[in-house]
């Protein structure tokens, strides 16, 4: 089994990771599930489709918008924050 | 709808304000459109309401009044189509441009147009994403916007709760007359008898017109507006360079481009602008997209990591004096045009609906309306494209 | 220099790859993941080690994966996501996003091989982090290693959902429903037009399929975990952090009508009902799409896999949905008619047409074993989202009909934003047709289904990148 080798934040919170895994994994991992809260009804949202097609699992990343965590690869010290709306 | 007062042909947003104008004035209106609501030029409009972009003359009186109108429609039909007072900021960065520009707003500013001059760091204060390398721009607090698709739809509706109604999916194919006085028309499912008909078919007026043997040289001018994922507030009013209207006021067929960007209550953000004069040609023209990114992000440069999510295109109706078609045709009495806006469509259809309405019944209206009467193309020979 | 570009690093995207190559054919294959197998052979980064465990028959994709990265002839551009695509007097110009930056590839030899993507329904509370796909599970097991959650329900309907129960389960979460709609006799019609199928020829070929059958079987009774047929969930609920808690499941009768609720507590439901072939690519060229049986919108092709654009193939899910196998011949008759396109000296075998044809006949009877009863809409309430990116509901469409006077899915959809948001409409769009047309007690059209799926950008592009492209 692999050994986790990255760290990055998710909300200034430490997360590890393996190297290779998408910044959703790690979360879902790290029992973070709600990674965004909508625009007009503030409902959280979290990964649904997993393969980059649905636009649900959006957070920021180093403080750009609408990143589908599913499909991001994991790099070491990345910023992520909860997406509220279309910000951090 | 047996024996409507009134039939309009055409369910955009100009046809629609015809519609509530002539039902508060307490006629029965049918409209008729072979399509949905908003099928035409409506559904591809950004949604501008602008006094901005109009140098002084019966346009611009048609503006500002329209501009008031749209809120006054506002109130009276319970809002429902993003109706935002938001202001516009024309912004210059050559020398020439800035001069035009100041010139402009003092003229505008003189026919009753509110303007505020801007250097680059008043623009900057409202703007504060707009490049540095603005420097001088005016304000217009008279600017606003709308959904236009849902104002079109929100108005009908309206209309209809006043004892209106709207037929979709026929087509006209007839302009019944008797003695040069109109009694009615026929689709091409039904006959209907009818003293007043409204063509308020935009870039399709000339072909209705003709079933009347009128002539409306009203051609398309082909737009399109790039749409960008929800974005973050990046721009806070309707931000465009003075390039445009110029453009607007352009006969050249070929493509003239400006930067035009606002946000929209959704949270897009929507570029525009492009005319071209290619008949309907409906392809996407990548170059004319990737023109408008240039463009927009010259102006924000901060729109570099946005992204585009879509792309429409529509055609405005172009008349080629610039000037929309309002008033009683030349040859048939009862039969009324409405068309020919342009790029500004959405912005002038409450007057132009107040203004027909008013003619129809008679009553004064508020600006003399010769202009727009399609009278002036009588014997005349423009050539389509 | 290539003459052949292929766009889909999947079975059919790979197969068809090395099929051309093979012939003689310098192939280009373009492929949006960062490594090669499309979502049926999805594999996570090499430091993970040997993944054979999470699949049945990874051996196959690896070995193909293998070949096709040795073959000198195939060049791989991974990462590669085509934004843009137009075809004009023979030539297809894809405009790519590629490292950050724009390619434009020209090419009069084209394969399609674009795949698919679970297929959605909505029901009150889908939207709730913690409901996801069965594909969206299965491919953080096989491709990140993570196991979505502890206790997990597994439903909708189709074949599919097998592998993933026992991916769950050889994981260690511990499957606590898995629910199948239709009735169990489907299940058993299928082994039976299987069996139909099997010749002396080709017998271990065909044993594959009840193989993988039992594989699956064997693992979801080692996991304790028992199937249950006719059932559904209709509803999802959150605890206090707003995540999921639990969700409602029905006895449906065989409209899918809902009978009797229970409610059992989860922290994970894999929901997914068959598949919906992305044909975004095809469309944005121009190929004629058509309207399969199970409703899904496809590329129209012709027995040499050609679609209605001359030099322009299509193989795999987007010309139908039928499984990997299918993918694979249809792959390798692509890439042979493709080949033979740019004048290499190949043919398409008798053995090619009999084996495609078997595994059409599966994937037909896959598809009648698997039906999607239009009971469905009776568990949607005014609330419930049916637009998850523009957060749309039912009473905002409704209105848009009743109200406003839309008569066709495309003004509802601009009169609503239903659709319009960042996954333009590929997770509502389908569904979405259904129930316009369920409002306006007309049946859909097929030209109502086609235009749900046209999406002339395929993909979102920052400004700069288009900005800053020819």
């Amino acid at each position: 089994m692999s050994q986790f080798d990255i760290q990055f934040t998710f909300n200034g919170e430490t997360i590890s990771a393996i190297s290779g895994q998408s910044v959703g994994a790690a979360l879902l991992a790290a029992k973070q599930r709600t990674l965004r809260k909508t625009r007009f009804n503030q409902k959280g949202r979290g990964v649904f489709c997993g393969i980059g097609v649905c636009f649900d699992c959006l957070v920021v990343i180093d403080g750009a918008s609408n990143q589908r965590a599913c499909i991001t690869e994991v790099i070491s010290g990345m910023k992520v924050q909860t997406q509220v709306g279309t910000n951090a | 709808m047996k024996n409507p007062d009134a039939i309009v042909i055409g369910a955009g947003v100009v046809g629609a304000c015809c519609a509530l104008s002539l039902t508060n004035a307490g006629l029965k209106v049918l409209i008729i459109d072979r399509g949905p609501v908003a099928s035409g030029t409506t559904g591809a409009g950004e949604g501008n309401i602008l006094v901005s972009d109009k140098g002084p003359g019966a346009e611009l009186t048609l503006a500002i009044r329209s501009r008031d109108l749209w809120f006054d429609i506002n109130t009276d039909i319970g809002g429902g189509f993003e109706l935002e007072a938001k202001g516009g900021v024309v912004v210059s960065r050559s020398a020439k441009g800035i001069s035009d520009l100041k010139k402009l707003s003092a003229l505008q500013k003189e026919n009753g147009v509110e303007v505020i001059e801007l250097d680059g760091a008043g623009l900057r204060k409202i703007e504060p994403y707009l490049s540095e390398s603005v420097e001088y721009g005016v304000l217009y607090p008279g600017d606003a916007q709308c959904q236009p698709m849902l104002a079109a739809a929100q108005i009908i509706r309206a209309v209809k709760k006043r004892g209106g109604s709207f037929i979709q999916g026929e087509n006209v194919i007839a302009i019944n007359s008797n003695a040069g006085s109109l009694i009615g028309i026929t689709t091409d499912k039904n006959n209907y008898s009818c003293p007043i008909v409204i063509n308020a078919t935009g870039t399709w007026a000339g072909e209705i017109a003709k079933l009347a043997g009128s002539h409306l040289p009203i051609m398309p001018r082909r737009g399109f507006i790039l749409v960008t994922a929800p974005a973050p507030k990046i721009v806070h009013h309707k931000v465009y360079d003075a390039d445009y209207v110029a453009n607007v006021a352009s006969s050249d067929a070929d493509l003239q481009s400006s930067a035009v960007v606002e946000g929209t209550a959704s949270g897009t953000i929507l570029i525009g602008a492009s005319r071209e004069r290619v008949g309907f040609k409906a392809d996407l023209d990548i170059s004319i997209l990737r023109q408008l990114a240039r463009q927009a992000i010259s102006l924000f440069p901060v729109l570099s990591s946005i992204g585009l999510l879509r792309a429409y295109r529509g055609f405005r109706p172009y008349a080629p004096d610039h000037l929309p078609v309002i008033g009683e045709d030349a040859n048939i009495s009862g039969l009324w045009h409405a068309a020919g806006h342009e790029g500004a469509g959405i912005g002038l259809s409450p007057a132009t609906g107040e203004l027909i309405t008013a003619q129809i019944t008679n009553q004064s209206t508020f600006i003399d309306p010769t202009p727009f009467s399609p009278k002036r193309f009588q014997g005349s020979e423009y050539v389509a494209v | 220099m290539h003459n052949v570009v292929i766009v889909g690093g999947g079975p059919a995207g790979l197969s068809a790859a090395l099929t051309a190559a093979v012939a003689g054919a310098p192939v280009l294959l373009l492929d949006s993941n960062p490594r090669l197998g499309g979502q049926y052979w999805r594999t996570p980064a090499d430091n993970f080690g040997d993944q054979n465990e999470n699949h049945f028959d990874l051996a196959t994709g690896l070995k193909l994966i293998n070949s096709v990265k040795a073959q000198s002839n195939i060049q791989v551009l991974s990462g590669a996501q085509i934004w843009s695509a137009s075809h004009k007097d023979g030539v297809s110009t894809l405009r790519v996003i590629y490292q950050g930056s724009e390619k434009i590839i020209n090419t009069g030899n084209l394969i399609l091989a674009t795949g698919a993507y679970d297929r959605s329904l909505p029901f009150p509370g889908w939207d709730i982090p913690g409901v996801m796909t069965p594909g969206g599970v299965q491919s953080l097991i096989k491709g990140h290693g993570v196991v979505a959650g502890k206790r997990v329900v597994v439903a909708g309907s189709g074949p599919f959902l097998l592998p993933v129960a026992a991916g769950l389960v050889k994981s260690g979460a511990d499957v606590v429903e898995l629910l199948e709609a239709n009735k169990s006799w489907r299940w058993a019609s299928s082994i039976l037009v299987l069996l139909e199928n099997l010749s002396k020829i080709k017998i271990l070929e065909n044993l594959s399929k009840i193989k993988e059958g039992f594989y699956y079987i064997e693992a979801i009774s080692k996991g304790k975990v028992r199937a249950r047929f006719g059932q559904a969930v209709v509803g999802a609920y959150a605890g206090e952090n707003g995540e999921l808690e639990s969700v409602d499941i029905a006895k449906i009768d065989r409209n899918f009508k809902i009978k009797k609720v229970r409610n059992i507590k989860c922290d994970v439901a894999a929901i997914g009902w068959g598949f919906t072939a992305d044909t975004s690519l095809a469309g944005a060229l121009g190929c004629k799409q058509v309207v399969a049986k199970d409703e899904s919108v496809v590329v129209l092709i012709d027995s040499k896999q050609q679609t209605s654009i001359t030099g322009v193939f299509a193989a795999g899910e987007i010309t139908g949905i039928g499984g990997s196998e299918l993918s694979m011949i249809e792959g390798e008759i692509a890439g042979k008619s493709a080949a033979k396109f740019v004048g290499c000296a190949v043919d398409i075998s008798r053995s090619d047409l009999i084996i495609r044809a078997k595994k059409q006949r599966f994937a037909a009877a896959l598809i009648k074993a698997y039906p999607i009863k239009s009971g469905w809409r009776s568990w949607l309430d005014e609330q419930t989202v049916l637009c998850r990116c523009e957060e749309v509901d039912l009473a905002d469409l409704k209105d848009s009909i009743v109200e406003l006077g839309a008569t066709d899915s495309r003004t509802a959809k601009l009169l609503t934003r239903c659709g319009m948001g960042l996954c333009q409409g590929r997770i509502c769009g389908r569904f979405v047709v259904d129930l316009v047309a369920d409002q306006l007690n007309i049946s859909p059209t097929d030209i109502d289904r086609i235009a749900a799926v046209s999406r002339p950008i395929i993909t979102p592009i920052p400004l700069g990148v288009l900005a800053a492209g020819e």
